[in-house]
């Protein structure tokens, strides 16, 4: 390819070669080879799950890799233990949510933990670290009181200050070109900041190497000089970013080799007639506007959209998580009451959250102990519960879901990704819900799991149950549902069918979703 | 702090220990400890098995029960009560001002001066929003300082009222009613948490608080509900040590703050909440009662029992505690 030859008159920062890493039941990393050149902009892209962040850790030592090596520029093999070792390569990271301290000074933040450079007579000069402060904070031309606590300035501004104290400590470890990692800089960030730190990142270039992982598609290809693409772990290509389009990235990033029938569109079925779910005006200040939907018997809806699109404050009001400002939730018919969990969960409204472990399960307790969780009160015998009853439900449940684990007495904790997911879904089946939101039911499991909860979501609609689904890929979204809802800027903009056989492609959504 | 990669592999890995890949329960080696630590007393000191001293070890390991099976809820829940002490000193000179004047009436009060606290203490932390380690530890203050007001000096009950602490200085079948009402105790708090909804909401709630809250659990009512068991439990202690002594101080309560909290940690059940039980707690006290009493019959230096005591905290907890179950130990 020709942008590697343009690439081989520079000299690499930075090589991970055959990085391998894996979770319990998930290959987050496999083989891959990533590299950083001097003076450049490389795009790091792929959809979520892809093993973007897992890389950018392993490169900051947040994480370790299971195999693989990692060279610096001298061709010495290092080994990134933690974050320090990595500042110390002159590696740091841009956190998309900050990593800053917000009760400390700007000036604080700086040096922290590096304060001894800046001490008169056994004590620290505030006067020169504020002279200090100032001149890093030139660097990124940004213009503030250094003494300003961090809580207190724009998002725009702490990140600069984090760039800034990449700079300042690489260079304090004396190293010439430093690689910052940028994870999603701009989600934070309005137009004009946005352009404001592009225009400072092409300026960087000429002093250090910047990592980029942004999902809007978009400003990677117009910032980057060259692009990395991953997908599902594994390396798909690399190419200058001159050569690339949009849109054969995105096709790069989704990938085409998948069987036809993925999703078990096959297995796809028509929705009743009855409405299960009626959201009537629904409204929250600042997270969406007024928006009215129904979901009918055995119907899989999936709402699709940008982060911030308003789409997951729509799910939490659903399930009675976050308080609506206006409009109301009918459950067959039956008006829920706002905001409130316990309601919604006795109305028959289930709920598969996107972080499962902290949300969706009692990780420390067994298996039968989250699958009955709802169901208790079906199980006791006099009053108390009935142990036998207790084996004879989990039993049912793990085996209707398909759960694989050693006994009912394992703990969650130790199932893989996959199985911790259908105990989630086992929980919410026994308790015999009318509606479930799916919040990225497939984030973070293997594919041979994933298969198997398309299967138990088939099964679902079939059984009649309603669905409101969130994916991680639109492929998803349109494999999987019978209607798809399009949110944008907390609107609805488009509502699609998915009819079985007549799936719209994902080009033709992109345009209603950015 | 140690904060360690949600990373069950190597979670696992480092459980506490292995024989064999076989993994043993946290229990096993709280029963094993009990064994080794009687026996080595028993050698030190032939008497330490004789029945009066196994009397004494049971009559304090069932009023340490009471106080350690209503810590464990709190702590169960996610949370912690340090009024125990405050508790049992006020329950206990209350009971015995109160016995001679409205005799068995006594006891339902006292009991219900220890929910009630306990009430106060989960609204506190529920509605109030201010962490249970303070808001017990206010509680408790004040309840000491109650206990002082109500009695500044070693009170007495009165002889005449003897017959009402019968229920405790009895005996049936030549075996001490402590033992037996321990024994009750004991299954009272084992059939709650093991088989009563409201009990296992208790584990639900202190081992993922967001999920139970989701699942349409009641926060609030079980964690109101764990700190009214700990109440119970350390009302019920205080009768009891009013009970065996025929009288009481206002201090009474104090050592077993401390003692009740190490109980429950040494049996297993992690202070993050969510893991552990019943049974862990009864021999977390059993050890911790054979520790006190036995020290002092194979006659090691009454200052440097403290400091053993400590040590063997530290031991236990290291072959009890299952680390793989809490990915953040503070």
């Amino acid at each position: 390819m020709r942008n590697l030859n343009n690439m081989s008159m520079k000299e690499t920062v930075i090589t991970l070669r055959g990085i391998t890493k894996i979770y319990p039941g998930v290959v987050a990393l496999d083989s891959v080879d990533f590299a950083v050149y001097e003076n450049e902009v490389v795009g790091l892209v792929g959809e979520n799950g892809a093993g973007k962040s897992t890389l950018v850790k392993i490169m900051i030592g947040f994480e370790q890799s299971e195999a693989g090596t990692i060279t610096s520029s001298t061709g010495e093999h290092i080994t990134l233990k933690d974050p320090v070792t990595a500042i110390r390569y002159g590696i740091g990271m841009v956190f998309q949510d900050s990593s800053l301290v917000p009760n400390l000074s700007i000036m604080e933040n700086l040096f922290l933990c590096h304060e001894l450079g800046f001490q008169k007579f056994g004590f620290l000069s505030k006067r020169s670290m504020r002279d200090a402060a100032r001149s890093v904070l030139e660097e990124v031309k940004i213009r503030v009181d250094v003494d300003t606590p961090i809580s207190e300035v724009s998002p725009a501004v702490r990140q600069m200050v984090e760039i800034a104290r990449l700079l300042w400590l690489s260079k304090l470890y004396k190293q010439k070109n430093p690689i910052l990692i940028l994870d999603e800089p701009t989600t934070v960030l309005n137009d004009s900041e946005r352009e404001t730190l592009f225009t400072i990142l092409q300026d960087l270039k000429q002093q250090a190497s910047v990592v980029l992982i942004s999902h809007r598609l978009q400003e990677v290809v117009e910032n980057s000089d060259r692009i990395v693409i991953l997908r599902d772990g594994k390396n798909v290509t690399e190419m200058a970013a001159s050569d690339a389009s949009i849109s054969e990235t995105e096709q790069l990033m989704v990938g085409h080799t998948f069987s036809a029938d993925r999703y078990r569109e096959g297995d796809q079925t028509s929705p009743g007639e009855e409405v299960i779910l009626k959201v009537q005006n629904l409204s929250k200040k600042r997270v969406f506007e007024p928006i009215d939907f129904t979901v009918r018997k055995g119907e899989i809806v999936s709402l699709v959209g940008l982060v911030g699109s308003g789409k997951e404050g729509v799910c939490k009001c659903i399930t009675g998580q976050e308080k609506p400002d206006t409009g109301s939730i009918f459950l067959d018919g039956k008006k829920l009451s706002s905001g409130s969990p316990s309601n919604a969960v006795g109305a028959g409204v289930g709920h598969i959250p996107i972080d499962r472990r902290n949300e969706g399960l009692a990780a420390a307790m067994t298996v039968a102990e989250n699958v009955n969780l709802l169901v208790l009160k079906s199980l006791r015998f006099a009053g108390l519960i009935s142990p036998y009853l207790e084996r004879k439900n989990a039993k049912r449940w793990i085996e209707e879901c398909l759960i694989k684990t050693p006994s009912l007495t394992t703990m969650c904790a130790n199932l893989s990704g996959g199985n911790q997911q259908k105990t989630v879904i086992a929980k919410w089946l026994s308790s015999h819900v009318k509606l479930l939101v799916l919040d990225h039911p497939t984030r973070g499991v293997d594919v041979g799991a994933k298969e198997e909860i398309y299967k138990l979501i088939r099964k679902l609609a079939k059984d009649g149950i309603g669905m409101v689904i969130m994916c991680d890929t639109l492929e998803e979204d349109i494999g999987l549902s019978n209607r798809m809802l399009v949110m944008k800027d907390g609107r609805l903009v488009k509502e699609l069918d998915c009819p079985l056989n007549e799936k719209p492609s994902p080009s033709d959504i992109i345009d209603f979703i950015v | 702090m140690e904060i360690r990669p949600e990373d069950d592999a190597s979670a696992q890995e480092r459980t506490a220990l292995r024989v064999k890949g076989l993994k043993i329960p946290a229990i096993y080696y709280a029963v094993a400890l009990l064994l080794v630590i009687g026996l080595l007393f028993s050698v030190g000191n032939p008497n330490f098995i004789s029945v009066y001293n196994l009397n004494t070890i049971i009559s304090y390991a069932a009023l340490l029960l009471m106080v350690a099976l209503g810590q464990m809820c709190a702590i169960l829940v996610g949370g912690i009560d340090l009024s125990v002490g405050g508790v049992m000193s006020f329950v206990s000179v209350v009971f015995v001002k109160s016995v001679h004047a409205i005799g068995y009436w006594a006891y339902p009060l006292c009991i219900l001066i220890g929910v009630l606290t306990g009430y106060v203490n989960g609204n506190i932390l529920t509605r109030i929003r201010i962490p249970s380690f303070i808001a017990t530890l206010g509680t408790g203050g004040i309840l000491m300082s109650l206990a002082m007001l109500v009695a500044p000096v070693p009170v007495n009950v009165p002889a005449s009222s003897w017959g009402i602490l019968d229920i405790f200085n009895g005996s049936f079948l030549k075996i001490s009613n402590v033992l037996y009402i321990g024994f009750f105790v004991f299954l009272l708090y084992h059939i709650l948490m093991r088989f009563v909804i409201v009990g296992r909401n208790i584990f639900y709630v202190g081992s993922n608080i967001k999920m139970s809250w989701a699942s349409g659990i009641s926060v609030v009512k079980t964690r109101n509900f764990a700190f009214m068991m700990s109440g119970l439990g350390a009302s019920m202690a205080g009768i009891m040590v009013s009970a065996i002594h025929f009288g009481s101080n206002p201090y009474v309560g104090a050592p077993y703050v401390l003692n009740s909290i190490a109980s429950v940690v040494v049996g297993g059940t992690a202070l993050t909440g969510g893991t552990g039980g019943v049974i862990n707690t009864l021999f977390g006290t059993l050890i911790m009662s054979v520790l006190q009493n036995g020290m002092t019959v194979v006659g090691i230096d009454q200052y440097f029992q403290q400091s053993i005591l400590g040590m063997m905290i530290i031991i236990s907890v290291t072959l009890t505690f299952d680390r793989s179950k809490t990915p953040v130990i503070k």
